[in-house]
């Protein structure tokens, strides 16, 4: 059984006069995989590349498995090469004057493991990642998808307890990144690894992590699983940046009585029932009510159904995309492609106020 | 924590030797610039400005220097240039192959251009001038030992760099932004002027400067063509005032330091040009630039693009071919004389065969060595993050902007004056070679490690390597084809090296540069071109063999 930890205290690192990363902190529990989510520029690669050893952080500590690798105070700084951690790269980072067996084998090697386990380990990661026939195939005769399982191979050859993945997908097509995520997640599971996931994709975070930090400007905006992120997302940047939101300028007026909901005064006189997550400010507030959760034309059963008119709509394929006027504005409502309107027909716009999240 | 120490050693030791081989002669240079007193007493007994306020004296070597270069620059940027338009944008056949030849005249050396020039136009026993006679004319057609004639040198030779420096601006300029103009309806005539001209300026001023900073400090032309029509210029006269007795020291540092800072400022001009003047130009990506249908115009470009490889490459090596073979050079048929003993003399003289060999065992020494110590410097320079390396890549790169002769000086007093005994030894004259060629070996690895992705070596240490390990298993293997380029390059430029094997050679370590420059000056041209034509054949023979061996290495890995 795993019991690899990464603990990550106030951690800071400066770039010059530039701090990439300001004062966070998380825990990543044995064989969990935890993503670092957020726009390019906002520290994440930072912190990995610091829990990797190879960024030096200027505050904080790191602690992997128990053991501090990195700590200001103590002024203690593990090199990369003996942290024990391995690492899937952006770029893959395939050797190209070795073959796939030589790529994979390296890490088994520096470990000066006799050949005959090198050999059985290295057949063993790669028919994990389907590539046992290409053992010895120069490196540099591959495909961008077959780089990143050798890559994966590599990194998992010598089982690290902890391995770090830094936008492992972003280079491959639409197509091939939807495969590799469901394979990874599968080989992580299965080997019982401790993960620790960079990407700017928030789909992708979403659907292979068991908890997502969001982070902006250095900083965690949000730490949850998947579904706490996207349901009920803490800030604006939350809500901006996963997933598809429309965001909701008005007034909280009090309390409603009813199940514990708000009245909130949106523009137009619209008014709305809404939830919020922390002990409710009175004033001016926003909304975040996802475009997925907001349904056109159903039975008004209840509360938050509006009248409005379609302004425009967008064929994406999997959903349907409409510009909603309604009287406070704008609204992004995505439907299923079974729910066809016209441009400049009359809606009803209704939604649950459990999905209505005051920030 | 054992493995970084020894990277902690490692490096800044390599760092501060370095700099140390390349700041030591420079500050002997200044010192000695400011003797006034005895000169050949060390330390100097008094020190004052008086060198250099005495350099009005040598006005005319000025003048005459700034006449040369500033004749030789405008020749050379227009072959250059000329030369960079035929072969990057025009349709004219076979440029691919012409584009090869180009390289030629690298491999030729200034040294190779003015003997052939001086066997082809020099007054009464030159070739050109022995025709023009036969057919009655008095007098001389052409007189090559003259401020002409050595700009004519230079600018041959120095059109190559232009040519190399333009052709990079003109490839890395994306066809893109002269399409839209096409598309948005500009002709090709107002889009070559309002696109493509201000797009490639940059790279045309900063290849004028640069060409102009290195014909202020060249030597082997003004040396061979401008001695005997005692024709001086700045190099010269350094040379000369070493010479004359007693020496005078104090004036050639006074007088080499002058050159040095102009120098240094026109290289930093030339390279703030390019750095803010251009716009797109040095993304470093290669583009196949759009060729433009020159019609029935290919032909006469066609003749200019051979025109300037015959009349830099074929014709002087040609004529040092014959002259080399003849007993008396003549290009009239009947007195013509074959034989084949200018050759065995080359090889058998006293002097001459030992400085074949020194030169071979100096060039293959000190590039295999170079190279070693100059990769683990590209990469303490431009990986390490170590603090300091901007200063010392600054310090690295420093003889660059010395002419070679100023900083032969330099060496020359540093070594003397220091209690090793190495003067008059081939190990003086390593040493020298290898602060010299410094800067060639780092620009050469650095373009090649700042190609190489960090997150290949990174992934070696999460791997667990060390740093030994991993410079062994990753680093060094992926650096290779900069390598061997560098090793290529500092051994050709270690065979032909001139203005610093002039003043470290002893009578027991003579190179062979100075060795043929000797011969020119004191004896016959016959010989010189056989001794010029083997030094050539040396070089590329060691070109070929080490492109076929790079070839077989890189075929295998890639």
């Amino acid at each position: 059984m795993n019991q690899a930890r990464i603990e990550v205290t106030d951690l800071v690192v400066h770039y010059g006069d530039v701090t990439a990363v300001d004062g966070i902190g998380f825990d990543i529990a044995p064989g969990e995989l935890v993503t670092l989510l957020g726009p390019s520029g906002c520290g994440k690669t930072t912190t990995l590349r610091a829990v990797a050893g190879l960024e030096t952080p200027s505050g904080g500590s790191i602690r992997l498995n128990g053991d501090t690798v990195y700590s200001a105070n103590q002024r203690r700084n593990v090199p990369a090469e003996r942290r024990g951690v391995s690492m899937v790269f952006q770029s893959y980072a395939i050797w190209p004057h070795m073959t796939v067996f030589d790529n994979v084998a390296y890490g088994l090697r520096v470990r000066k493991l006799p050949q005959a386990e090198v050999r059985q380990n290295v057949q063993r990661v790669l028919g994990l990642v389907q590539m046992q026939d290409y053992a010895d195939r120069p490196a540099s005769k591959l495909s961008g998808g077959q780089q990143q399982r050798v890559a994966v191979a590599r990194a998992i050859a010598f089982s690290p307890n902890v391995v770090l993945f830094d936008e492992p997908l972003s280079n491959l097509d639409a197509k091939l990144r939807a495969e590799m995520r469901v394979e990874l997640r599968e080989l992580q599971r299965r080997l019982d690894i401790t993960s620790l996931y960079v990407t700017h994709d928030q789909e992708e975070a979403l659907a292979i992590s068991d908890r997502v930090i969001v982070m902006n400007g250095g900083r965690i905006e949000q730490i949850g699983t998947p579904e706490d992120i996207y349901n009920r997302p803490r800030s604006r940047f939350v809500a901006d940046f996963v997933g598809s939101a429309n965001l909701i300028e008005g007034k909280v007026r009090g309390p409603s009585g009813a199940n514990g909901t708000l009245i909130f005064d949106a523009a137009g006189g619209v008014q709305l029932e809404v939830v919020a997550l922390d002990a409710p400010r009175a004033g001016q507030g926003t909304v975040a009510l996802r475009s997925s959760y907001i349904h056109l034309d159903r039975v008004p059963d209840s509360h938050n159904a509006v009248k409005g008119t379609i302004h425009r709509r967008m064929f994406h394929g999997d959903f349907i995309q409409y510009v909603v006027d309604w009287p406070a504005g704008q609204l992004i409502v995505r439907r299923p492609p079974t729910e066809l309107y016209e441009e400049g027909s009359e809606v009803t716009v209704s939604f649950a106020p459990d999905h209505c999240v005051l920030l | 924590m054992r493995s970084i120490s020894l990277r902690q050693i490692v490096m800044p030791l390599v760092v501060l030797l370095c700099g140390a081989l390349v700041l030591y002669p420079i500050g002997f240079l200044i010192n000695e610039s400011l003797n006034v007193g005895d000169p050949s007493v060390f330390p100097p007994e008094e020190y004052g400005f008086d060198n250099f306020t005495n350099l009005t004296d040598d006005y005319r070597a000025l003048t005459n220097t700034l006449l040369v270069s500033c004749i030789a620059t405008v020749l050379a940027v227009i072959f250059g240039f000329l030369q960079a338009w035929i072969l990057t944008r025009t349709n004219i056949p076979g440029r691919r192959r012409l584009e090869r030849l180009m390289e030629l005249p690298y491999y030729m050396t200034p040294l190779i251009g003015a003997l052939a020039w001086g066997v082809l136009l020099g007054p009464k026993t030159g070739l050109v001038n022995q025709l023009w006679r036969s057919t009655g004319a008095p007098g001389d057609l052409f007189n090559i030992y003259s401020a002409y004639g050595i700009a004519w040198v230079m600018a041959l030779f120095e059109g190559t760099v232009a040519f190399v420096m333009i052709s990079a601006a003109m490839k890395s300029m994306d066809p893109s932004l002269e399409e839209s103009s096409r598309v948005l309806g500009a002709g090709k005539l107002r889009t070559a002027l309002r696109i493509t001209l201000p797009l490639v300026a940059p790279g045309v001023l900063s290849a004028t400067i640069f060409v102009f900073a290195e014909m202020l400090g060249s030597f082997a032309a003004a040396f061979v063509l401008g001695i005997p029509g005692r024709f001086y210029v700045v190099t010269t006269v350094i040379w000369q005032a070493t010479l004359s007795f007693p020496p005078d020291y104090g004036r050639a540092a006074a007088m080499g330091l002058s050159l040095f800072g102009v120098m240094l400022v026109t290289l930093t001009l030339a390279r703030l040009v390019l750095r803010h003047g251009t716009y797109t130009t040095i993304t470093g990506k290669a583009f196949r630039p759009r060729e433009m249908d020159v019609g029935a115009m290919r032909w006469p470009l066609l003749a200019i693009a051979w025109g300037y490889i015959i009349v830099a490459v074929i014709l002087p090596l040609g004529a040092l071919m014959l002259t080399s073979f003849e007993r008396f050079a003549t290009v009239i048929i009947p007195q013509m004389q074959f034989t084949t003993a200018n050759y065995t003399t080359a090889l058998q003289m006293g002097s001459v065969g030992p400085a074949f060999v020194n030169s071979l065992i100096l060039g293959i020494s000190v590039s295999t060595i170079g190279v070693v110590v100059i990769g683990v410097l590209a990469w303490i320079i431009y990986r390490s993050r170590m603090p300091g390396s901007g200063v010392a890549e600054y310090v690295i790169m420093f003889p660059q902007a010395v002419p070679r002769l100023v900083f032969g000086l330099g060496l020359l007093w540093a070594w003397i004056n220091l209690p090793i005994p190495i003067y008059g030894t081939l190990w003086l004259l390593a040493l020298a070679y290898f602060t010299v060629f410094l800067p060639l070996g780092l620009r050469t690895i650095a373009s090649v490690v700042l190609q190489v992705d960090p997150s290949l070596e990174e992934c070696a240490r999460v791997c667990g390597a060390k740093w030994v390990y991993q410079m062994r298993t990753v680093t060094m293997p992926l650096l290779r084809p900069g390598l061997v380029a560098a090793w290529l390059l500092i051994f050709i430029a270690s065979v032909r090296e001139l203005g610093v094997s002039i003043f470290l050679m002893g009578p027991n370590s003579k190179v062979i540069a100075p060795a043929i420059v000797n011969s020119w000056l004191s004896s016959s041209s016959e010989l010189s071109a056989a001794m010029a034509l083997i030094q050539t054949a040396t070089v590329f023979i060691a070109v070929a063999i080490l492109f076929s061996l790079a070839r077989r290495v890189t075929g295998v890995t890639q």
